[in-house]
């Protein structure tokens, strides 16, 4: 395995931060061997030179969560990756630049951020400036995308249980449980991490999150024509994610949602 | 999602707008809790400019519908568009609930 350096040079060509201190920003540009980029630097290159239509090399930006993450502007090309700083060590930071590199779309947030931050919105904005995406095609993709963001926040990393009942009491027992667990420091800093990766005409969009797995109820039931077995009833609207997806998978003890979209 | 309710005799028009996703579940506790002590018997809901709803959204729509028949009223869903109106008919929430165009 190439030291996240090396492997961040492979596919980033530089780092760009927002809301770091300078000095941090440098020292971490340099353990992953990467120029700094510079405002105005349209390619991503670090040479000043224009460009910006999306085939541009592609830029790594490491933030904490000022205004402007919330900003159309951080999530247009050349950025490709988002990585917030949190409260990671730099070498944990290299480490999911490193990951990153496996994806044409990286994201590493903390829990209490990808509770409020739109991400599935953004990430398809980001993707349809790199591929044409037809309104009702990106929509259904934000939908999932969400979904699967939604899940690894509240079900994942929060631990929080699906309303149980039709009734305002497991409405309010949902709102209490959510406001009580993202109090908690130790869950709200808990990763989600979205991987989006093309391949030709096929889409591959990969969630991850930090929490204790999960199973779906009766895994070896049938599975009505065209739905997903085990996913009636999960709590996790996986069922609605699996209409507008080719394939779904569950790994890594279910803390992880892989899914396949026709573009 | 924010909203706006206007009542007219015995029916209530309430007006939602942007998102409804899991983070709105403080205001659909209030929305419930306002429409089941309020004197209409009919509860429109009206998703014209609702923009997006998510799985919990969903739900919390179901929720509504549960509580205000309970309290012997009806709701009905009406106006949704776009992405909103796409996981209502993948939900088949029209089985359970009132859905007009």
């Amino acid at each position: 395995m190439p030291p996240p350096a090396s492997q961040a040079r492979s596919r980033f060509a530089s780092l760009r931060g927002s809301g770091l201190p300078a000095g941090r920003l440098e020292a971490l540009a340099g353990r992953l061997g990467l120029p700094l980029w510079r405002d105005g630097d349209r390619n991503g290159n670090g040479d000043g030179a224009g460009g910006g239509d999306g085939t541009d090399a592609p830029v790594l930006l490491v933030f904490t969560v000022p205004p402007d993450i919330r900003d159309a502007g951080c999530w247009a090309p050349p950025v490709a990756a988002w990585i917030e700083a949190g409260d990671l060590e730099d070498a944990a930071l290299a480490g999911l630049a490193g990951r990153a590199t496996a994806a044409d779309l990286f994201v590493s947030v903390t829990t209490a951020t990808a509770n409020t931050l739109q991400l599935a919105r953004h990430l398809v904005q980001a993707l349809a400036a790199r591929h044409p995406l037809p309104e009702e095609r990106g929509s259904d993709i934000e939908f999932a995308l969400h979904e699967a963001v939604s899940n690894a926040v509240v079900h994942g990393n929060l631990q929080v249980q699906g309303m149980k009942g039709l009734t305002v009491e497991a409405l309010e027992r949902f709102s209490q449980d959510l406001a009580d667990r993202l109090a908690d420091p130790a869950l709200a800093r808990r990763r989600v991490e979205v991987g989006l990766r093309l391949a030709g005409e096929t889409l591959w969009i990969e969630v991850a999150d930090e929490g204790e797995g999960f199973l779906p109820a009766a895994p070896d039931a049938p599975a009505p024509p065209g739905r997903i077995a085990g996913c009636e009833s999960s709590g996790r609207g996986l069922d609605l994610i699996g209409s507008v997806v080719r394939s779904l998978r569950l790994l890594d003890g279910g803390r992880r949602i892989r899914m396949e979209f026709a573009l | 999602m924010d909203y706006a309710i206007e009542t007219k005799e015995q029916t209530s028009v309430v007006r939602m707008r942007d998102r409804l996703t899991f983070n709105d579940h403080a205001k659909l506790r209030d929305l419930i809790r306002e429409l089941k002590v309020g004197p209409a018997k009919r509860q429109v809901l009206d998703l014209a400019s609702l923009t997006f709803v998510d799985s919990a959204g969903i739900g919390m729509l179901l929720i509504a519908r549960e509580e205000l028949a309970a309290a012997d009223k009806q709701m009905i869903l009406r106006g949704a568009t776009g992405q909103v109106r796409r996981v209502l008919t993948v939900a088949q929430l029209g089985k359970i609930v009132t859905i007009e165009d």
